[in-house]
């Protein structure tokens, strides 16, 4: 007996619905239930800090989650090649606390970054705000976007 | 049902809500000693006006929600805007009243006071 293939994949769509409220009704439960693929991204400790990096047009920015660092807790460097941030975020129990739960933890981390263009090393900035390193990188002037007027002949 | 006392009832096989921003679960330290709860909760980006925290029937409820404000167009991304929230059961005998939240570098630091009446007492030995 033949089925059509449409049948089959209804099959397959009603797996696939089966394992997503599944999924919901642990995460329910359990909020930090790995298959949210959100918590997963936000929890694993393969790149720490998270990066995210914009183009502002005359400058690149780079933006990174530190919570608890400070400013001279973070070290940004910058060579021909890129950029480089690190340091070392330590996580102590406060005096006189017994732990129930740890989840955050001390991590030292190093991260360097290509950048899509050169940029002016005199012109950077860092500053930490709410747990957030941003780095402002100037673009160098031959890198900066150049308006070419349109001519009618 | 006989004993159904539910004023309104919700059918399990509603629509499911449509959620416009992610909310992730952010990592959280719990420390407590005799007169207080401490909870450390890791919450990047957010500010003080972003941050909601609400203990309602033996829930304590944590959300937190990021503001960014993106400096251009976005080249790579490795974190998007989201909301951070988390739900604790908490023990009773916590004062909602006098929980203090505290919000610095990323980090919101709150405080939940034990009642007087949980707390560990010394009872003297008298002389007989």
């Amino acid at each position: 007996m033949f089925s059509r293939f449409g049948d089959t994949s209804r099959d397959f769509a009603l797996l696939d619905e089966f394992r997503r409220r599944m999924d919901r009704v642990l995460e329910d439960i359990d909020p930090s239930w790995p298959a949210n693929p959100a918590h997963a991204r936000a929890h694993s400790s393969s790149a720490w800090p998270r990066v995210n990096l914009y183009d502002g047009g005359s400058n690149l920015v780079l933006k990174a989650d530190v919570p608890g660092l400070s400013e001279k807790d973070v070290h940004v460097t910058l060579n021909e090649s890129g950029v480089s941030i690190s340091g070392e975020r330590k996580v102590a129990p406060p005096e006189g606390y017994s732990a129930h739960r740890q989840e955050r933890s001390s991590i030292g981390f190093s991260r360097s970054f290509t950048l899509p263009c050169k940029v002016n090393p005199e012109q950077t900035q860092a500053s930490v705000k709410n747990g957030v390193l941003t780095v402002t990188l100037a673009k160098a002037p031959e890198a900066q976007p150049r308006q070419i007027a349109v001519q009618a002949h | 049902m006989a004993n159904q006392t539910d004023l309104v009832t919700r059918s399990s096989g509603r629509i499911e809500a449509v959620q416009q921003r992610e909310a992730i679960a952010p990592v959280v330290d719990v420390y407590e000693n005799v007169d207080e709860l401490l909870l450390l909760v890791d919450v990047p980006g957010a500010t003080n006006d972003g941050i909601d925290v609400q203990l309602d029937k033996g829930q304590l409820t944590i959300l937190a929600k990021r503001r960014e404000d993106a400096p251009g167009s976005l080249l790579a991304a490795e974190y998007q805007a989201c909301d951070y929230l988390r739900v604790f059961s908490v023990p009773a005998g916590i004062d909602p009243a006098k929980i203090d939240a505290q919000l610095s570098g990323g980090v919101l630091r709150l405080r939940l006071p034990k009642s007087e009446s949980v707390k560990p007492r010394r009872i003297e030995v008298k002389q007989g």
